[in-house]
């Protein structure tokens, strides 16, 4: 079946099958940086943005994206070297293979939460696994990634 | 999950005609629980093009259209409002913010899921649900009725009650399915004591909740409820860790309610 969607700022008509999830279809369009983890709707690492919302790519039909924007690591390249360049000061990207999830929900957290609080932050990554690290460095990182936007945003 | 073909349905007779074509036909919702079911269907229907993502306020109650998204559903203002914002806190608790952008309110309650925060959250509140073709029954009909509806839910209406609530979701760990789930609430002096994930369905103590309104003790109402249940072994969790846990909470959720 034909689908249409916004693939980081460009239509795309796509041919898929009508059980095709999204995480596969971006894949096979070459999108690689989407990571399929568990795919089971647990690990949060084919996170991407629907319509600017963090969504599990594995979970979701590419059926039922029709008109919707889609966007992947590739669109926020700056925002997610800085993101990378955080969790990598702080010690909590080991493997890698999550950072791409968690950059997007960082990214997504960032503009929805001007002030996020600890637990907002939480609350924000809990669905975003990460099986080389604790969790403590990645908090660390990304309070410090949020105070830089916050930063630069009053400028 | 395999299916054949995926239909956007233009308007709600559209989708029921489908639906009705064919019983492997279905209405796919979010469709995150029906990838881990694996089940096959023929069409999947999808009512995205609907309307029925909309949260609207009337007089007495909050409408909430079925393919509400679980995030929108939990950020809501107007969901906040209601009895302390009991719904909201629930449903903030499911997974994380990439699942609830995905899965509906409409496919949480259509599936009563025993393991189902949603719908325990739900029935300590004053919830009527709307299908298509036209008919109306509250949550607490809808569990209890017997068979499959051959209809479409196209909202929730929940009333706008003020009140207090006590909510506990026991689980091992933060993504994990509720080992048991508790919510009570205290509105218009009346008490509402709901368990589920026991691990059956949601339901309410009936007569506990009685005992409650006459102003019995908390410990006594307790133990009231947890023999109004059933509860079973899981893999996760025995039945007796189960009913301590029930009855502990629901002793707790008594007090907190009525500080």
């Amino acid at each position: 079946m034909e689908v249409r969607f916004v693939l980081n700022r460009t239509e795309v008509v796509l041919n898929v099958r009508p059980d095709e999830y999204l995480a596969e279809t971006l894949r096979n369009q070459g999108v690689l940086s989407v990571h399929i983890g568990c795919n089971e709707s647990n690990c949060g690492t084919c996170t991407v943005l629907i319509n600017g919302k963090p969504s599990m790519s594995c979970s979701v039909l590419t059926a039922q994206v029709y008109g919707k924007t889609v966007t992947t690591v590739e669109d926020i390249q700056e925002e997610a070297n800085k993101i990378a360049d955080y969790f990598s000061d702080e010690g909590a990207d080991q493997c890698g293979f999550c950072l791409v999830g968690f950059a997007l929900v960082v990214h997504a957290l960032a503009l929805e939460y001007p002030n996020p609080t600890d637990e907002e932050i939480k609350n924000y990554l809990v669905g975003n696994l990460c099986r080389c690290s604790g969790y403590h460095a990645q908090m660390e990182a990304v309070k410090k990634y949020l105070a830089e936007v916050k930063k630069h945003a009053k400028k | 999950m395999r299916a054949k073909n995926f239909y956007r349905a233009t308007s709600l007779d559209d989708a029921y005609r489908k639906l009705s074509e064919n019983p492997k036909n279905a209405i796919i919702a979010g469709g995150l629980w029906m990838k881990k079911l694996g089940q096959s269907y023929d069409t999947l229907i999808d009512l995205s093009d609907l309307g029925l993502n909309k949260i609207e306020e009337s007089e007495n109650s909050i409408k909430v259209g079925s393919m509400v998204t679980l995030r929108n559903f939990e950020t809501s203002p107007l969901i906040k409002e209601i009895c302390g914002g009991l719904a909201s806190t629930a449903a903030g608790e499911i997974m994380g913010v990439n699942f609830r952008n995905l899965a509906t309110i409409g496919g949480s309650v259509f599936g009563r899921y025993p393991f189902s925060d949603v719908i325990t959250s739900l029935l300590a509140l004053d919830v009527t649900l709307e299908f298509f073709p036209e008919q109306k029954m509250s949550l607490e009909e809808y569990l209890n009725y017997r068979g499959k509806i051959q209809g479409i839910l196209v909202a929730l209406y929940i009333k706008k009650d003020a009140g207090t609530y006590f909510y506990k979701k026991v689980k091992a760990t933060a993504l994990d399915f509720p080992l048991v789930n508790i919510a009570i609430t205290l509105r218009n002096n009346k008490h509402y004591i709901v368990v589920g994930s026991r691990p059956m369905i949601a339901s309410l103590a009936h007569q506990a909740m009685k005992e409650a309104d006459a102003g019995e003790d908390a410990s006594k109402v307790a133990k009231t409820a947890i023999g109004e249940y059933s509860f079973a072994d899981s893999v996760a969790i025995g039945k007796d860790y189960r009913k301590e846990i029930s009855e502990v909470y629901i002793r707790r959720g008594l007090k907190e309610v009525s500080k």
